[in-house]
């Protein structure tokens, strides 16, 4: 069973109330379409708004990306960590170790041995935790601690033909 | 009496597009329009069917699944490319003389290759998705024949070279039209040095040609390079390399479908506002950062491949983000200073039209979200992504097709589409169309992957909501079509001519110039023509032969040679005064001869020759002559495209040298 990963809610509830914040601007735009405004004053209006506008969104882009930058699910190397091999390949995943520590540092190293795969983890509830791709001829390194024992289950994240849907494996995760 | 319909279905002060279309113009729109929906709708079928199956209503196979999905993306992605084609070529008629002949061939194409599609899926069993990434069309598991990815692969070749030829024509007439690159993308205007510049329209087919001949160069590289591994089973391709074209093909031409229809809309809204929707610096602006903005973003398709380097990760975040703003800040903003206050002219097509501005608009909050990299490394490949495109695309651009098509038939009629009839069709269309990619956000949140025939256990209901949801949606098509029907009944009482063809002979445009126009030009391509020669030293060749990359980049210099030699001869008076008559052929030779020179550079063609060295020169020479053939039909295009045209071709080469691999 999958289940609602926290960050994705609250992404999700973010959009939500975007998406309806622009319904309701439509809906009040139109009431007010009806109306036999000047165009002058519409325009003089309107064109002294836009620059709150763009400065507001252009400050809402500089703290959003420049944030993001600093979460980045890239691997920074080093440190005490322990690397798995992962290989995908038509319509299997091998991972090698399977059993993996808690607490610590794992940095799976993900490749493919024919086409492109996607390595999409879920911890044991089933939320999904985040993916990387399977690449054939390049190894994507992703690093990630897990806090939580149990059954990690595997579902490809890339379409690779007609099996993709089976494409799934798992490893453990346990207290040493 | 025309007056009086004319006001029934527009602003009082709004303009009929029919009274300033010639009978052309309406024919090529009908034709573009009317192929695009029908596809829309025969293709909104099969999605149909995928969520049905995902339902578990009943059970398509994973053959059939994934074949139908590979149809639909495809399908989708040319219907909506058609449409807006269509829209904006129409619109854009009546300021810039854009050339029926070369539009009806990227008509037959596109079409063409969509056919090729349908018959390498439903006939062939391909089924490796629309995006075709390397080289799952090589690795099906024996789930389909290979001349059915071969096929496909054409295919895709001829929807490439279409939108290639569309472009082209474009963005030679539209410079001839107004003088020069400067002045038709607004820049001489922003530098006050033109009191009269172009229509938004104009600026933003200026953006979407420039940025289509980049999308169909890089798309044209890729397919050429699959189809020369199916042809020669040893020619490997880089798999990065290759994601990195596919996706800048395939993000670019999905974006451009939203710009099309962007300069489409200029034109449309003015009708219902009675404002005109003119040139502004913030405008031109806009549409300079598009151009920017949609050449570097679709790196976000590569977010979760952490082998591509972390700084095009994050040009692609800023980008991604900055792309949003023009839309935001100018094209939106502007159409409600455009619709507020104006005595809306509220029809079947002005409804449609203005609430196409809220599926980008949302459509787009979808996207920048996801195109955060900590947030994309949640959602990269879940339902949400289709989610937000079906946002923008379904309830934008597919919403501002039908208003289109809708607002030629009112205008044709005389008479708007009925208040009750309509109100049903837009609220159907409202409700289904949210409701079906509402169910997708919430999937995508859930973390469902995407292209999955079977979803995980226990999720199907939200498949059975969206499928619901499509079915009312598609109600509201059916509705709106038979709605359309009567209209067109009422059309044909006046044998569609109620407003008559404009007779208005094609605008004016100026003389083109030939690429080079100086002695300084001229000594530069000389000379580095000459310096090009060397790569036709034996040492060269020798020093190449180990390394397929090092030899393909020294076929890429014979070529340049070949195309510096053809620009500077199709430069000179008595040349250009001859092949400027003949810009047809040049865009054909323009179009052919680079993916020639792509195509025979096999290494199961080459490394046979190279026992001899005589055979041996003669191949590099072929690549030159090439490059002659390209360099020479650039010089019909005019200097903009020619040269845009030059440096396209030899960026081909490049790109394949730096992405093949082994031989």
């Amino acid at each position: 069973m999958l289940r609602y990963g926290e960050p994705q809610v609250a992404i999700a509830v973010v959009f939500g109330v975007l998406a309806v914040t622009i319904a309701v601007a439509t809906l009040v735009i139109a009431v007010h379409a009806k109306e036999d405004v000047p165009y002058d004053d519409v325009s003089r209006t309107g064109y002294r708004l836009r620059r709150p506008w763009l400065a507001f969104l252009c400050g809402l882009g500089v703290v959003a990306v420049g944030f993001s930058f600093f979460l980045l699910p890239y691997a920074s190397g080093g440190g005490d960590t322990r690397t798995v091999k992962v290989s995908g390949g038509q319509f299997y995943w091998t991972i090698d170790p399977a059993v993996l520590p808690a607490h610590r540092e794992v940095r799976f190293d993900v490749t493919s041995v024919d086409v492109n795969h996607g390595f999409g983890v879920y911890d044991p509830k089933g939320r999904l935790i985040g993916s990387v791709q399977a690449m054939p001829g390049y190894t994507n390194e992703l690093e990630l601690t897990f806090d939580d024992t149990g059954e990690y289950r595997i579902r490809c994240f890339e379409y690779c033909g007609l099996s993709h849907h089976n494409m799934v494996a798992s490893f453990r995760v346990e207290e040493r | 009496m025309e007056a009086h319909a004319a006001a029934t279905v527009l602003h009082r002060d709004g303009t009929e597009l029919l009274a300033t279309a010639r009978l052309s113009d309406r024919r090529v729109a009908w034709l573009f329009v009317c192929t695009g929906l029908a596809l829309f709708c025969v293709m909104g079928l099969a999605g149909l069917a995928m969520r049905l199956s995902q339902a578990e209503v009943f059970t398509l196979s994973p053959s059939w699944f994934y074949r139908l999905m590979t149809l639909h993306g495809a399908g989708m992605l040319v219907g909506a490319l058609l449409a807006m084609m269509g829209a904006l070529w129409f619109v854009l008629r009546t300021t810039v003389p854009l050339h029926v002949g070369r539009m009806l061939a990227s008509y037959l194409a596109i079409v063409g290759g969509a056919v090729l599609v349908v018959i390498a899926v439903l006939l062939g069993g391909f089924a490796a998705g629309w995006t075709f990434l390397w080289p799952l069309p090589f690795d099906s598991f024996g789930a389909w024949r290979p001349w059915a990815g071969d096929t496909f692969l054409v295919g895709m070749l001829l929807v490439g070279a279409g939108f290639f030829v569309f472009c082209l024509d474009l963005l030679m007439q539209t410079t001839a039209a107004y003088g020069g690159l400067q002045r038709a993308l607004g820049i001489s205007y922003l530098r006050n040095r033109d009191d009269s510049p172009p229509p938004p329209a104009a600026i933003a087919a200026m953006v979407v040609s420039i940025e289509g001949l980049l999308a169909s160069a890089a798309g044209t590289t890729i397919v050429v390079a699959l189809i020369g591994h199916a042809i020669d089973s040893g020619l490997e391709l880089d798999a990065l390399w290759a994601k990195n074209l596919t996706y800048f093909f395939g993000h670019s031409v999905a974006n451009l479908i939203i710009y099309l229809a962007a300069g489409a809309v200029y034109v449309m809204l003015p009708g219902y506002t009675g404002r005109p929707w003119k040139t502004t610096k913030p405008i031109v602006v806009a549409w300079l950062f598009t151009l920017l903005f949609v050449a570097t973003a679709y790196s976000h398709h590569l977010y979760m491949d952490f082998v591509q380097p972390e700084w095009a990760q994050g040009f692609s975040s800023i980008a991604s983000f900055g792309a949003a703003l023009p839309p935001a800040v100018v094209t939106i903003f502007t159409g409600v200073v455009l619709v507020w206050g104006s005595r809306y002219r509220w029809t079947l097509a002005s409804t449609l039209l203005y609430l196409g501005f809220m599926g980008w608009a949302i459509g787009g909050t979808g996207a920048v979200i996801d195109s955060l990299i900590p947030i994309n490394f949640k959602f990269h490949n879940t339902l949400w992504v289709p989610a937000h495109f079906h946002t923008y695309l379904l309830m934008g651009v597919i919403f501002w097709a039908f208003a289109l098509f809708v607002r030629l038939l009112e205008e044709s009629a005389g008479q708007t589409a009925r208040e009750g009839v309509s109100a049903f069709a837009l609220g159907a269309l409202l409700v289904g169309g949210y409701g079906f990619v509402g169910a997708w956000y919430v999937s995508g949140a859930l973390g469902i992957p995407r292209r999955w025939a079977v979803h995980p256990e226990g999720t199907a209901g939200y498949s059975l909501a969206a499928s619901i949801f499509v079915i009312v949606f598609a109600l509201g098509v059916l509705v709106l079509l038979l709605e359309c029907l009567r209209l067109a009944r009422v059309a044909s009482v006046y044998r569609w001519d109620r407003v008559p063809a404009s007779r208005a002979a094609l605008p004016a445009v100026r003389d083109g110039e030939p690429l080079l126009t100086t002695g300084f030009q001229f000594a530069a391509v000389s000379a580095a023509a000459i310096v090009f020669l060397g790569s036709f030293a034996p040492s060269i060749t020798d020093a190449t032969l180990d390394s397929v990359r090092y030899h393909h980049l020294q076929h890429a210099a014979q070529f340049l040679v070949g195309l510096l030699v053809g620009a500077a001869f199709a430069s000179t008076p008595a040349v250009f005064a001859r092949i400027r008559r003949h810009p047809n052929v040049g865009v054909a030779l323009v179009v052919a001869a680079p993916a020639v020179m792509l195509l025979v550079m096999l290494p199961s063609i080459y490394e046979s020759m190279e026992g001899n060295d005589w055979v041996h020169l003669l191949y590099h020479l072929g690549m030159t002559a090439l490059g002659v053939v390209t360099g020479l039909a650039a010089g019909t295009l005019g200097l903009v495209t020619g040269r845009l045209v030059l440096v396209l071709s030899i960026g081909m080469a490049l790109m394949y040298a730096a992405g093949v691999t082994g031989g």
